[in-house]
């Protein structure tokens, strides 16, 4: 992961210079009808994305009262600060305990799953051995079967290694992404040549370093794009949590919120606490994402250079 | 008139309850170990509750009961997974010692073996509390769980709306007819209420209230009367209203019966007592214009009969726990001591279970509730309906089939696929069908 | 489906077989035995366990008041399941809903990776996180959300179908398998844009340049140089797709308390869950969750099949 960091500031800085250029303040040459259709069709696209989310925004701002009495897109009587107060102060901060384990479930399990897809996908693409195959087809069959029915199985396994409840119950599940090994199997096969881990191991390099050192680094647009996967997969992973965890210290942030959600019908105040709640983890998650494009930018003009 | 058939539905809850508690053999003697504990070497138990600040009545008992230190931990409610955990946790060997569990959902518990008898420790508890939330937890005379609190049903109003269209408030089923049909005709935007099809608890607790009950033990089997002369009888009422257009057909406790709520868009509603602190938070603009009147009744009810939304809720003593004694002592005080029903109570919780309330200070007087009401004491409207529940009412082992079913039958009636009478027959023909399928023995009745 | 993906990597086998490796490959056990290892305890065990577990019942007798009996039920799980017209009628509502939401998918999520990917396109960080964030949006939320978009007591959006003469009811029986696919479409279009866009990245640029200099546009590229090179992906997020809808729970689960459409087995995946989490039959719920597995697994075998028997075998 240090290769793709180190990489991610280099090619950072030159994907920011190179957007400057080419952005519509750009040089002298006029903006063709091709770019204007390819640019309306995409801002057609983003207000289709991103108009329910300004809903959550808007809503952030309102009362109860006002969340179901007044038009969705505008806040007559903002108090967003009255609401990030009441979201920060319930029950001695419980939220920002939330957010924290959310990013540490999400950070550490996407962190050990985005490695373990790599290492596994690379040696699957670049090592033929005995079995290859079928284990592949049992990685993607393990995603037929239905998770929502799996939480309880596995809790009643971990029960047995006396994990439930734990901190490691929710982290240890997430650490498997078998769509991450197919990414990284399919990435490391097409961009990987062969010629250059023949090349390295003629220099003398042994496979581990290979994989460190190459494997990894020219991989890495796959991997930012595990990473962001498995994430926001762990992010918003409800039922694993739920029957795990029983204190509410340990909660995600989607549990949380869903304990504030169910909790609406016997004390209205918590819709705001909910929507409010809400606005924060998603901005949260967007600025996540966005830090991440830096990486993934990086992966890619890094992956092109070597190739 | 409703303090005295009160005490009347009392008296016969007492005897019932003391008559299910004497005929249990062999719990006569009290219990030799002292539940209380030894302060030096305190009996840790482990609760598990949704219930918003439950923690502080929690902590009121840590502080008096040095013997007995219980632990809350906060789970997400039941029907949303909770009770999947809980099960789950029983099996695994891994339970709290004591559950929140709903009064519909003892019975499912019981026949998944996940209920502890705690006969011997709870016998002398039963006096304690309202006679039919009592029986809630007693199955064949043996006790598993101490009622915490129920959902006595009133019918919500506009009265400044009622008032202006010179509607009174409705005494019948009739009255509300009548006011559903004025009401269209005075205000083309507004409706006296929803047919809420999604809400299982609430058709349930109307069916409750028409008469005969649903579900009852005949020997050793379950016999199921869903499709019953009341139950007909209601459901044909309610199809009359939904043929003549007189009721909203969306769902209750939905964003868009939220805001018909502030807009006058829906001037009535039959709810729990709870529901009170839902119209104060989501129609704060509205304050001072509602009031709470009895539910309405048939006329050929013997005397006042009203019916609690979904049953309530109880402390359960889970299979598997090691101190059955102090967890039976935690939660019979969490539910009938003055000072913990108080802060249950403020939190929202709904009707308390014990059957003294005159301590119990919130119910006496409410600066936050009362002036939303108009300054109408709306306690008592609920006090009388709470004694007035039927005590013979039982939940059957498969309540979450019978729920999913009874609402996707309803739905279908209100999308004009059959009327509301077949959704009450099919329903009682599916339930007969789950009741055989977990081996259990069944006889029909109508 | 062992035999239609084993050509999925089509190539390596080929390409590599040939040298063998120097070294006792040690260093090929120590790359995939730690992902393998918590495959097998996270998600085989479960799976072996549910699977185990669909082949029991629990049955009580009499009133039910003494602790139930678990039982060996054979197949008996399954029969219920199979013979059950809800839950048939689940399985059919999953089919059609997938002949509608697998093409509008992977059409939807081709065109965003393609414009995105195109030199035209400016602003590419800004619309690819915009894509993307739905995804990021928590079912709790999408809840509310689309609670507040679909009903119109709420909805600026049915006022203004409305304005411009097209009222709709997002929530009845007719409609609400198409709002449902408007969810998904939503939340999952910029993911699968997004495993596109890193098979777009895996070519090599120096094709497209090669393209550009023969004077072909952008169209042109788009359709003749990068559709076929992402063939793979493509068919993948097809397949994920397909699982997906049959796997179909989320969205009608989050729209349920809104309408009277949905019923409580709306799809087989409901259905598992509400036998699972509300009926505490984890039994007859393990036997529906293999039956969608079986379903999915020979549906997508099907799919790959005739795929894969274009003559191109690419994948």
């Amino acid at each position: 992961m240090v290769s793709v960091e180190a990489g991610g500031g280099r090619a950072g800085r030159r994907d920011r210079a190179g957007g400057a250029g080419g952005a519509t303040t750009g040089p002298a040459h006029r903006v063709q009808p091709a770019t204007v259709v390819v640019l309306a069709l995409l801002f057609a696209a983003a207000v289709y994305f991103l108009l329910p989310v300004v809903w959550v925004l808007v809503a952030a701002t309102k009362s109860t009262a006002d969340l179901f009495g007044t038009f969705g897109l505008w806040s007559p009587r903002p108090q967003l600060g009255a609401n990030l107060g009441r979201l920060f102060g319930t029950g001695d901060g419980l939220f920002g305990r939330w957010v924290l384990n959310s990013f540490l479930y999400a950070g550490l399990g996407a962190l050990a799953a985005t490695l373990l897809s790599a290492a596994a996908g690379y040696a699957m693409a670049k090592y033929p051995f005995r079995g290859r195959e079928a284990l592949f087809n049992l990685v993607l069959a393990g995603v037929l079967v239905p998770s929502t029915v799996l939480a309880l199985p596995t809790y009643l396994i971990f029960s047995q290694a006396g994990l439930t409840g734990s901190f490691w119950s929710v982290l240890l599940p997430s650490v498997v992404s078998p769509f991450g090994v197919y990414l990284a199997r399919i990435h490391a096969h097409a961009a990987i040549p062969d010629a250059l881990l023949e090349s390295a191991r003629l220099d003398g390099a042994g496979e581990y370093r290979i994989f460190f050192r190459i494997g990894l680094k020219i991989m890495s647009p796959a991997l930012v794009t595990i990473f962001l996967f498995q994430f926001i997969g762990v992010w918003n992973n409800y039922f694993l949590p739920l029957v795990m965890l029983s204190d509410q210290r340990l909660y995600p942030v989607t549990l949380g919120l869903a304990l504030w959600n169910s909790q609406t019908f016997r004390d209205p105040a918590f819709f705001e606490l909910t929507v409010t709640g809400a606005a924060v983890s998603a901005l949260l998650l967007v600025l996540t994402m966005a830090s991440l494009q830096r990486f993934w930018r990086a992966g890619l003009t890094a992956g092109s250079v070597k190739g | 008139m409703g303090s005295k058939i009160s005490r009347v539905a009392r008296a016969a809850a007492m005897a019932a309850a003391i008559g299910l508690a004497a005929a249990c053999g062999g719990g006569g003697q009290p219990s030799a170990a002292p539940a209380s504990g030894d302060p030096a070497k305190p009996v840790t138990l482990t609760f598990w509750s949704w219930v918003p600040d439950i923690q502080k009545a929690v902590d009121q008992f840590n502080a008096s009961h040095p013997g007995v230190q219980v632990n809350l931990e906060t789970i997400t409610p039941g029907p949303d997974g909770g009770y999947a955990k809980m099960l789950a946790a029983v099996k695994a060997g891994n339970a709290p010692d004591v559950a929140q569990v709903g009064y519909d959902s003892l019975p499912s518990f019981l026949v998944n073996g996940a209920l502890q008898d705690v006969t011997e420790y709870a016998q002398d508890d039963a006096a304690k509390f309202v006679g039919w939330q009592w029986q809630t937890g007693v199955f064949g005379g043996k006790v598993y769980a101490i009622p915490q609190a129920s959902g006595p049903m009133g019918f919500y109003y506009r009265k400044d709306l009622f008032d202006k269209w010179g509607i009174a408030a409705p005494k019948t089923w009739d009255d509300f007819a009548a006011a559903a049909a004025t009401i269209r005709k005075k205000d083309k935007n507004a409706y006296i209420s929803t047919f809420a099809a999604n809400q299982a608890p609430w058709l349930i607790s109307l069916a409750q209230q028409a008469g005969q009950q649903w579900f009852s033990t005949e020997g050793d089997s379950w016999k199921v009367t869903i499709d019953n002369p009341d139950t007909r009888k209601m459901a044909a009422f309610w199809q009359k209203l939904l043929d003549d257009k007189v009721l909203k057909t969306e769902a209750d406790l939905s964003n868009a019966w939220y805001k018909d709520l502030q807009t006058g868009g829906i001037v009535g509603w039959i709810g729990g007592s709870w529901g009170d602190a839902i119209i104060r938070g989501n129609a704060p603009e509205t304050s001072g214009k509602w009031a709470v009147a009895p539910i309405p009744q048939w006329p050929d009810a013997p005397a006042f009969t009203s019916a609690s939304w979904g049953g309530g809720s109880s402390s359960a003593i889970l299979k598997g726990t090691k101190n059955p004694a102090a967890a039976t002592e935690f939660a019979v005080w969490l539910n009938s001591d003055p000072q913990s029903v108080n802060t249950l109570l403020s939190a929202g919780y709904g009707w308390p279970s014990a059957k003294d309330t005159s301590k119990v200070t919130n119910l006496q007087k409410d600066d936050t509730v009362f002036p939303f009401y108009g300054g109408q004491n709306i306690w008592d409207v609920f006090q009388q309906s709470d004694a007035a529940v039927a005590l013979d009412w039982r939940w059957p082992p498969v309540s979450d089939a019978l729920y999913a079913t009874l609402t996707d039958n309803a739905k279908a009636a209100v999308q004009g696929q059959g009327t509301l009478t077949d959704a009450f027959a099919k329903t009682q023909q599916a339930m007969v069908d789950q009741l055989k399928a977990k081996g259990l023995s069944v006889v029909t009745g109508g | 489906m062992a035999e239609v993906l084993r050509r999925a990597p089509a190539g390596t086998a080929a390409g590599t077989a040939r040298r063998r490796p120097r070294r006792p490959r040690l260093h090929v056990a120590v790359f995939v035995a730690p992902f393998f290892l918590a495959f097998a305890l996270f998600y085989l065990a479960p799976i072996g366990y549910a699977v185990h577990q669909s082949f029991f019942r629990l049955t009580s007798s009499g009133l039910g008041l003494s602790e139930p009996v678990l039982e060996f039920a054979g197949l008996g799980n399954y029969a219920t399941a199979l013979t059950s017209p809800a839950f048939a009628a689940s399985v059919g509502r999953v089919l059609v809903f997938s002949l509608i939401e697998v093409p509008v998918m992977v059409v939807a999520a081709l065109a965003l990776a393609l414009l995105l990917d195109s030199a035209r396109a400016r602003f590419r960080a800004f619309f690819r996180v915009s894509f993307f964030l739905p995804y990021g949006v928590p079912g709790v939320i999408a809840s509310l959300l689309w609670g507040f978009l679909y009903v119109p007591q709420t909805s600026p959006l049915i006022d203004v179908l409305a304005a411009a003469g097209l009222p709709h009811d997002f929530l009845s029986p007719q409609t609400i398998l198409l709002s449902i696919a408007n969810i998904a479409t939503w939340q999952f279009a910029g993911y699968n844009m997004l495993v596109l866009i890193a098979g777009l990245q895996a070519i090599p640029q120096e094709l497209y340049e090669a393209a550009r200099v023969d004077g072909a546009s952008e169209a042109r590229i788009a359709w003749h140089v990068k559709v076929p090179l992402v063939r793979a992906p493509l068919i993948l997020i097809t397949v994920f797709t397909l699982i997906g809808t049959l796997q179909l729970f989320v969205e009608p689960l989050v729209l349920k308390p809104l309408t009277t459409a949905i019923t409580s087995d709306y799809t087989p995946n409901l259905a598992a869950y509400n036998q699972a989490f509300g009926q505490a039959d984890i039994h007859l719920a393990s036997a529906e969750a293999t039956l969608i597995a079986v379903m999915a697994f020979v549906i997508s075998l099907g799919f790959l099949r005739l795929v894969n028997g274009k003559g191109n075998r690419a994948w």
